[in-house]
């Protein structure tokens, strides 16, 4: 079969220490698989770079010293168990489907296989929100740990993006040899995905603590999608505030983060727009909400709170909001605090 | 310095639903300085001052919003917080109570508030006041009569005398500004017409 010396050439290409298993599988559709890993790689890449500019972190790619640690799994790729076998092959072809729909934008390669139910949704989703598809790649990994966890990470790919599976790994190792940069860049993302693994895995390096950071990062595909939307720099924008108060607001904002689709999109006193510090920034109990230029106006003026006309709190606000919050917040804050200062 | 957008931003909102809210802004003179405006707001219904059109001058000092507009009345008001002189406001939302987040047209609308409900205790005008609260008929028809007299019928009288004026031969913007300036008199706008 002559697509099996491409998916030879393809495995070889990644220089993936599963090569064997990657055989095995008897790929149908190494080109698109080619394919795949190019989009995969320059979407990657693209990431990691702009993720340099922007100094950061949330939603960054998952580093591949940090993902090829997951893929220790080819041990038991290589006992030959038929079932998981046979099951990776239908996940392959889902796989393959998914791909091809991602495929079309870069190649006219169709894919024969492309009967699997694709949700038209997964998509978008999966090109435009790397995060999450990041975050399936790594299920996909944790996938081969054991059966359960395989149909676990199986449910988690349908929900979340269904596609892109243990290429990811390739890309991952591929990329290993020359391009470490992004080892810095472990999302928290990572635990999403993978909360069995982490915990495991927390002896591996600094990286790692951001992977074991565990509650944002549930939250964060979720919350985080409007700014990633509308504008993908105001995620770094957050996370250069270092200071304790600023890193409080930003991890206590939760409920004001899931609410940001309902507040005001622009300073009601200036018309300038929030953003996503603005947006959790709660100065007064009223709930009046201003960006913090205006703010720091009022208070060099007469402090009073353009809402209520009371003065505003000496110390600054925006803790009232969230009283009841959970006692792991201060520790999560704490990684957080020691995984931005790095940068 | 003043924050332009904003400005231009309360402009169009506030022009927007400018026949329901009865309170309009537009650039002084159509001009382009955005920190004069002129405001319009219609006499509130079932008062001395219903079917009057009231115009208010408007400066938006440079840091407004920080800082309150400074608002006073161009349209002859018999009002206790309005004075009849000069047509100083009486109104805390213009002074000390102003807040950013009030507007433009918020503070036309409390003014238009403060046409329906005097604050005789405080007055800004004490004859107004004291002939509102010790012989509060002839306020009423005071007020009316003035309503009557300068919020009705300048406006009227002014398109009239533009009109004519015109029809003899002048430009219209010549002719308004003309207008304007000798008070609307149309015989000393003609005059100086002519002569300029």
């Amino acid at each position: 079969m002559g697509f099996d010396a491409m998916a030879n050439d393809a495995s070889a290409h990644a220089s993936n220490p599963k090569d064997a298993a990657k055989k095995k599988r008897g790929n149908r559709s190494a080109k698109l698989k080619q394919c795949k890993l190019d989009a995969r790689r320059e979407q990657w890449l693209s990431q990691v770079k702009s993720n340099k500019d922007g100094k950061i972190t949330s939603t960054c790619a998952v580093s591949p010293s940090v993902a090829s640690p997951h893929s220790h799994p080819p041990l038991s790729q290589t006992g030959k168990d038929g079932a998981e076998t046979r099951r990776r092959r239908e996940e392959d072809e889902r796989d393959d489907s998914s791909l091809h729909e991602m495929s079309d934008l870069d190649s006219p390669t169709h894919s024969p296989t492309s009967n699997a139910s694709a949700n038209p949704s997964r998509n978008a989703q999966s090109i435009i929100n790397i995060l999450s598809s990041s975050g399936s790649s790594i299920g996909s990994s944790s996938r081969s740990v054991s059966d359960e966890e395989e149909e676990e990470a199986g449910k988690r790919d349908q929900g979340e993006d269904g596609g892109v599976l243990d290429d990811w790994e390739a890309v991952a190792d591929a990329l290993t040899a020359g391009n470490d940069p992004g080892g810095q860049e472990s999302g928290p993302q990572m635990a999403q995905a993978d909360p069995v693994a982490s915990p495991g895995s927390a002896d591996v390096g600094p990286c790692r603590r951001a992977s074991t950071h565990p509650e944002p990062v549930c939250r964060a595909p979720r919350a985080w999608r409007p700014d990633d939307a509308f504008r993908p720099q105001s995620l770094p924008s957050i996370s250069k505030q270092r200071s304790f108060t600023m890193g409080m607001e930003r991890h206590w904002g939760g409920p004001s983060q899931k609410g940001i689709l309902s507040l005001p999109s622009s300073c009601p006193i200036c018309c300038e727009d929030l953003d996503s510090t603005d947006s959790s920034f709660l100065p007064c109990s009223c709930g009046f909400r201003l960006c913090l230029f205006c703010h720091k106006r009022i208070l060099e003026a007469d402090g009073r709170c353009p809402g209520c006309r009371k003065q505003y709190d000496t110390a600054p606000g925006g803790i009232d909001g969230n009283g009841g919050a959970v006692p792991l917040l201060p520790l999560r804050l704490y990684r957080s605090c020691s995984m931005s200062s790095r940068y | 310095m003043l924050d332009v957008s904003r400005v231009q931003k309360e402009l169009a909102e506030c022009n927007r639903d400018q026949a329901i809210s009865g309170v309009g802004i537009a650039l002084c003179d159509g001009g382009s300085d955005l920190s004069h405006l002129t405001g319009t707001i219609s006499g509130p219904v079932a008062t001395p001052y219903e079917g009057g059109t009231f115009r208010i001058d408007i400066r938006l000092p440079g840091g407004y919003p920080f800082e309150p507009p400074k608002m006073q009345f161009i349209t002859k008001v018999w009002h206790p917080n309005i004075s009849s002189q000069n047509g100083a406001i009486c109104l805390d939302i213009l002074k000390d109570q102003w807040s950013p987040a009030l507007t433009l047209k918020t503070a036309l609308l409390s003014v238009q508030a403060l046409l329906s409900s005097p604050e005789p205790d405080d007055p800004q005008d004490a004859v107004v006041a004291q002939q509102y609260l010790r012989d509060h008929q002839t306020f009423i028809a005071t007020a009316r009569y003035w309503t009557e007299t300068f919020a009705k019928r300048i406006s009227v009288d002014i398109e009239e005398k533009v009109q004519k004026l015109v029809e003899m031969g002048f430009p219209e913007d010549l002719v308004r500004s003309t207008l304007k300036s000798v008070n609307g008199d149309e015989n000393m706008a003609l005059e100086k017409l002519c002569s300029s």
